[in-house]
């Protein structure tokens, strides 16, 4: 009786994100990783599969990749954290994990999606204690340059990270730093 | 409103539509064909450009077909934008983020006028602050979800146990998951209604489990997480709800999931001086009704003894008169009707249906 029941639906959800996990651990073909990687990183977006992905530490994976060389590959990645990073149990995982620093290095990719899932992420983790991290002088020099970004979507995100997440002294700070220093990372293409 | 320059009304890389991917693996194919893409926070929006739209002057028609997935704030044609010869480009600004996203789902790659729309996300017209209320609104989504997770699984494991034999609650269930589920980007949740009973995520696989919900249906609704949840769930309480039959009477009901849910309050858009069509006005009214009733038909006392059958009747509302003693004599009268209709049916002698229930207290029964 009791194996009646349990859920079918989140049993056989557990198997499939198994399924893909191994698949993506198995496969030598690029392109199979790249839409497993995908397919995790949207099923990050809802909540009900967090526990799933915490048991097959999708995490890890996510973090992983976010060092590969494959642009496509980093950007599902930091998608997926972005998606799954809000839940305290994840953020408090990633922070554990030293997540912050590889998603910095993110910001200076040049594909779009991979800037902008950077940015959220970065707002989405940042916590008391880790404020310092998320918000070290780089990254704020970083936003500084976002905001004035022709592009919208980042600039408007920039902006948010900006008057939201820090304070007007850091921005300040900021402001004065890259007055001094004409070179900067580059803007991501569009 | 689009200010060129500036990269809004400027053709934007992501809406170029990308290469349907061909080459995935037979359990991960969806059912439509669909590109190999990663959706965040970032990339939704409450706007959506609709591309491919013919020039036909048929503005009209076009906002009231999308109007019939949520109430529209703004919209309008945008003339700058890079359109293939004799279509349009459209700005359609919806009121909430899930209108907009369910009529995307249902509106892209449609035709329309004998064209095929594109319809996508258009975040790069958000304001500053749009953007940041988008942000937030999945914070809390999400800090209600995941506390609310809980209290999902719990529901669910109760349900089959208590509704086994009742038809009607069994339609009724899965629509109010969807409620609870389309709401969420709202915050009007009860932090009282916290669920008493723990979620034990469970790893046990044997074969016959995994005989679960008809193949390719499975996989078709596994292939978008977040959207497709409710036909899975109505999926799986058929295929669940009769092998669970007998437990049904020997295990003890509990009322208090499905009245929580229910009591939680469902989003009223007050659009006023919005653009709604009268279709759309229908449905809301229609839905708005369907939804009252359902808290009428299952309403519960659950601290009450008596039995219930039948539909419950609409209290009379308490009006506030703006003075004491107005107050004062319409509670009276208000006591009174109440004595009066609850003696009524007991003098004229009741159903006989009523009387031979009366000694064991049974279950109310539910109709």
């Amino acid at each position: 009786m009791s194996q009646k029941q349990q859920d079918p639906l989140d049993l056989g959800r557990l198997e499939y994100l198994q399924a893909l996990v191994t698949e993506f651990q198995v496969t030598e073909s690029l392109e199979a990783k790249e839409q497993v990687l995908a397919n995790l990183a949207n099923f990050a977006y809802d909540p009900k599969n967090y526990e799933y992905l915490r048991q097959l530490q999708v995490l890890d994976l996510f973090l992983d990749m976010l060092t590969e060389d494959n642009e496509t590959l980093v950007e599902f990645a930091v998608g997926g954290l972005c998606n799954l990073c809000l839940d305290k149990t994840n953020k408090d995982y990633i922070l554990a994990a030293d997540g912050v620093a590889p998603v910095i290095n993110c910001l200076s990719s040049s594909n779009e999606e991979t800037v902008m899932s950077a940015v959220t992420t970065l707002m989405y983790l940042t916590m008391p204690q880790s404020r310092q991290q998320t918000t070290a002088l780089p990254v704020v020099e970083c936003m500084l340059r976002f905001s004035l970004s022709a592009n919208r979507r980042l600039s408007n995100l920039a902006k948010v990270f900006l008057e939201d997440y820090c304070s007007p002294e850091q921005v300040e700070e900021a402001r004065n730093l890259s007055k001094h220093t004409a070179v900067g990372i580059p803007l991501p293409k569009d | 409103m689009a200010a060129p320059g500036d990269g809004v009304g400027g053709f934007c890389k992501h809406h170029a539509q990308q290469g349907v991917c061909d080459s995935r693996a037979k359990y991960r194919e969806g059912r439509r064909p669909r590109a190999v893409k990663v959706y965040t926070v970032n990339l939704e929006s409450r706007y959506l450009l609709i591309q491919g739209v013919p020039a036909l002057g048929v503005m009209k028609e076009l906002v009231q077909q999308f109007a019939l997935y949520g109430a529209i704030e703004e919209y309008n044609a945008l003339d700058e934008y890079p359109a293939e010869q004799f279509t349009e480009v459209y700005l359609i600004k919806f009121q909430k983020l899930q209108s907009a996203r369910i009529a995307k789902r249902k509106m892209d790659e449609r035709s329309f006028f004998g064209s095929l729309l594109h319809v996508c996300y258009a975040p790069e017209f958000e304001t500053v602050q749009e953007t940041r209320e988008k942000l937030q609104d999945r914070r809390k989504y999400i800090a209600k979800a995941t506390s609310n997770r809980v209290l999902f699984i719990a529901k669910k494991i109760q349900e089959p146990k208590k509704t086994a034999s009742k038809n009607l609650e069994r339609c009724f269930q899965p629509e109010t998951l969807g409620v609870s589920a389309a709401d969420a980007s709202t915050s009007n949740w009860d932090p009282s209604a916290r669920c008493p009973y723990p979620y034990k995520p469970s790893c046990e696989f044997s074969s016959r489990n995994t005989a679960c919900p008809s193949g390719d249906h499975f996989q078709s609704a596994m292939a978008f997480p977040q959207y497709v949840n409710n036909s899975a769930e109505t999926s799986e309480y058929n295929s669940q709800s009769k092998p669970l039959t007998n437990s049904a009477q020997e295990r003890g009901r509990t009322n208090s999931p499905v009245s929580l849910v229910l009591q939680r309050k469902v989003p009223s858009d007050n659009g006023i001086g919005r653009f709604m069509p009268r279709t759309t006005q229908l449905q809301e009214r229609k839905r708005k009704r369907d939804q009252s009733n359902q808290i009428a038909f299952i309403g519960t006392d659950s601290d009450s003894s008596e039995i219930i059958i039948g539909p419950r009747l609409p209290e009379i509302p308490k009006v506030d008169m703006d003075d004491d003693s107005l107050n004062t004599s319409a509670s009276l009268i208000r006591n009174k009707l109440n004595k009066v209709s609850v003696t009524v049916p007991k003098t004229s002698g009741e159903k006989p249906e009523d009387s031979q229930t009366k000694p064991p207290i049974k279950q109310r029964r539910r109709i």
